[in-house]
């Protein structure tokens, strides 16, 4: 499948660099204090594919809801394009999540009682696209992620791989300027895990910036161009500029 | 996202959770039935009031009555009601009409049904205002001297009738007893004591007697004389009958300060029937003397003296105005304007009270749309997440849960009103059948005026938008990543 049509009319990414600075989000206080993330300091180029590893509770899902404006950081800031997010109003954090960001989720986190296309377009009704032209999108980056005969289906009559598919679809839809998957495949099994894998490297092949959180190790050798590691809310010394195999750029 | 998506993902929510939403509604509609229903009643009552004032012209209707204040020295300290103030009250600006009430006693006899009730001369000029339209049957008067008669319903059903049309065009008797100050007079100076001016005599001529007791017996002539013109004013009556045609019947079954006088003569017509002067009450006597005005002894032409006179006014004159006129040149005066304005002072204040009652019914039914959405939040967690990481802010969620609440108050209002509408139509039914049986007039007590929809409806809406209010505090306040996180 071909995924170059995704990236569409979005030509040059305004968003060619996020970078953390000493980014910080603890939880609680004293002795009661938890580190989920602690001075992580690195930067993703434009187009580039960054694999975030480490175990369950490392801090990598925390780091991923911090880059894409879901959470506030403790301290440091997140910078897009050199725009600290905490700098935003939560009206343009919100504008900047609708619009530039998309987010894949381990519980793929589809809304049970919509169709695959109305999930889909779901992510559409927070910009200025008109009714029309968000079905058609939907439909059209549906079919192209091989579900054309799902369109009416809810979430609870697809397959595991079949609702990841329709929530990166939802992700993609909006043709954002990067994407954040966290543990995308972590409820797949291994032949959907290797297809949306697959799919993750010709989207970044077309010019997509890709953040993958994962505890999947080989899948993000797979994948990344680069991989940090995270242990304990830090990222590990001398994962920074690990490069991966799939590092081609 | 504009207002169609915000409304389908409101409502679709909404039919997610049928029954609690049925619910929640049905509180609503029960609290807006009730509301309505209650100022429908309030609005029924005044709707039908207003119906009547204007039916019969009241609102520009005023009745002016004599006075007298006991300042003889005041020129307005007392007024009395004569033909001539009569023609002077009929010239104030913005007067069409000013007619006065003669009444007098008469008994109606028909076939073997005799009756004593109260009957009015009324000029043909007069029996053509509202006050007189409301005819069951037959027509008005056909001259001011014709041997015709209008009666009223009440009248009607003593004389043993119930069809109006079945007295129409019937010959009624009608016999009156006939006091004035002529039969007065008589009677003083025909049951006199001849022993009396002797006596008078003695104690006046120069001599007779001492001072003491011809102040005595000047006292006692004085009394007896007093109490043989009072004989003769009140008792001693001749009796005057005359066949009258009946033609119409007035519907006259309500109640209130414009109940007029069982029947109705021509003006001319009732100079032969009524006792003329003062009345059969020397009340009326003692108030004319009282005003300090000469007494002219009058036969069928004489002048008259009235109780009150009731002016009928131009529809643009102000009623307030000619009533201070009135009042200012020393009438009293009964003005429709003013007891209208009254009535709708209580009316307000009614409608007040019993759309409190129909709040409180709608502030409880606001709980309930606070504990449906409360309980949707905590179902829709997860739901509210997804929604803010594909972009959707604090003020979204906010609305979208004031739309849900909006919904329930518009489905509850809209709902509530045709229920309150058909209660209220039952009520009225039952109403009229119990008014009916009762011999009231037929009236609908409840109305639903538009201003009562749009008030039902509003009022609904805004009270279960207010209730939304807390729930899409706390909905837009949802932590997205803890809501993701959550099953």
């Amino acid at each position: 499948m071909s995924v170059s049509v995704l990236r569409g009319a979005q030509g040059k990414d305004e968003y060619g660099l996020i970078r953390t600075v000493d980014l910080c989000r603890y939880y609680g206080s004293g002795p009661q204090e938890v580190r989920a993330v602690d001075r992580v300091n690195f930067a993703v180029e434009q187009g580039g594919f960054l694999g975030i590893v480490g175990a369950s509770g490392s801090g990598k899902s925390t780091l991923l809801n911090l880059l894409a404006g879901l959470d506030s950081p403790t301290a440091g800031r997140v910078e897009i394009d050199g725009t600290a997010l905490s700098d935003l109003t939560r009206r343009n954090l919100a504008a900047y999540r609708a619009r530039r960001v998309g987010i894949v989720f381990q519980s793929f986190n589809l809304m049970p009682h919509y169709t695959a296309a109305e999930n889909v377009e779901l992510a559409l009704y927070f910009t200025d696209i008109a009714k029309g032209e968000r079905r058609s999108r939907s439909r059209d980056i549906l079919a192209r992620l091989g579900l054309r005969d799902r369109l009416t289906h809810r979430p609870a009559d697809l397959s595991g791989g079949e609702q990841q598919r329709v929530a990166l679809a939802r992700a993609l839809v909006k043709e954002p300027h990067v994407l954040f998957a966290d543990e995308p495949t972590g409820n797949l099994d291994r032949k959907n895990s290797e297809d949306i894998a697959g799919l993750l490297t010709e989207l970044n092949g077309e010019g997509l910036t890709i953040v993958l959180a994962t505890h999947d190790l080989d899948m993000a050798r797979v994948c990344a161009h680069r991989m940090v590691q995270m242990e304990y809310g830090r990222l590990a010394e001398g994962t920074a500029d690990s490069q991966g195999p799939g590092d081609r750029r | 996202m504009n207002t169609r998506d915000l409304l389908s993902i409101a409502i679709g929510s909404l039919q997610r959770m049928k029954l609690r939403t049925f619910l929640t509604v049905s509180g609503v509609i029960i609290a807006i039935a009730a509301f309505v229903g209650m100022l429908s009643f309030g609005a029924g009552m005044q709707q039908s009031i207003s119906k009547d004032f204007d039916e019969l012209g009241l609102l520009s209707t005023i009745q002016v009555f004599s006075s007298s204040n006991g300042d003889a020295s005041d020129s307005t300290a007392a007024r009395i009601l004569d033909d001539e103030t009569v023609g002077r009250l009929a010239q104030l600006p913005g007067v069409n009409l000013a007619y006065p009430l003669d009444a007098f006693q008469v008994t109606v006899s028909l076939a073997d049904t005799q009756v004593n009730v109260s009957a009015q001369a009324l000029s043909g000029a007069a029996a053509g205002t509202k006050f007189y339209s409301r005819l069951a049957a037959g027509t008005p008067f056909t001259s001011d001297d014709a041997r015709e008669a209008l009666v009223t319903s009440r009248l009607l059903e003593r004389l043993g009738r119930v069809d109006p049309d079945s007295l129409v065009g019937k010959p009624v008797v009608v016999s009156a007893e006939i006091a004035s100050l002529d039969s007065g007079l008589v009677h003083m100076f025909r049951d006199a004591d001849p022993e009396g001016a002797r006596r008078l005599m003695d104690v006046f001529l120069p001599g007779r007697g001492d001072r003491s007791e011809a102040k005595e017996i000047l006292q006692a002539e004085m009394t007896s004389a007093l109490q043989r013109f009072l004989n003769g004013y009140m008792r001693a009556n001749a009796v005057v009958t005359d066949t009258l045609i009946v033609r119409g019947v007035l519907d006259d079954r309500m109640g209130g300060p414009w109940r007029i006088k069982p029947l109705l003569v021509p003006v001319r017509t009732a100079r032969r029937l009524s006792p003329g002067d003062f009345g059969s009450s020397p009340a009326n006597l003692f108030a004319y003397l009282n005003s300090g005005a000469r007494i002219e002894l009058g036969g069928e032409e004489g002048s008259r003296n009235y109780p009150h006179v009731t002016l009928n006014l131009d529809s643009r004159a102000d009623p307030n105005v000619v009533a201070d006129t009135l009042e200012a040149m020393g009438f009293r005066v009964f003005s429709y304007a003013r007891e209208f304005r009254e009535m709708r002072k209580f009316f307000l204040f009614f409608d007040m009270a019993l759309g409190v009652v129909g709040f409180i019914a709608l502030v409880i039914a606001s709980l309930g749309i606070v504990n449906t959405l409360v309980t949707s939040i905590v179902e829709r967690r997860r739901e509210i997440g997804i929604l803010k990481s594909l972009g959707a802010d604090e003020g979204y969620i906010r609305v979208l849960f004031l739309v849900e609440s909006g919904t329930i108050g518009a489905l509850g209002s809209g709902i509530g009103i045709v229920f309150g509408w058909l209660i209220t139509r039952v009520a009225s039914v039952a109403s009229r059948i119990y008014l009916n049986r009762q011999g009231l007039p037929d009236m609908d007590l409840f109305a639903l005026p538009i201003w009562l929809i749009l008030v039902g409806f509003f009022f609904g809406l805004g009270v279960s938008i207010a209730a939304g209010l807390y729930p899409a505090a706390r909905a837009a306040a949802v932590d997205p990543v803890e809501a993701l996180r959550s099953d």
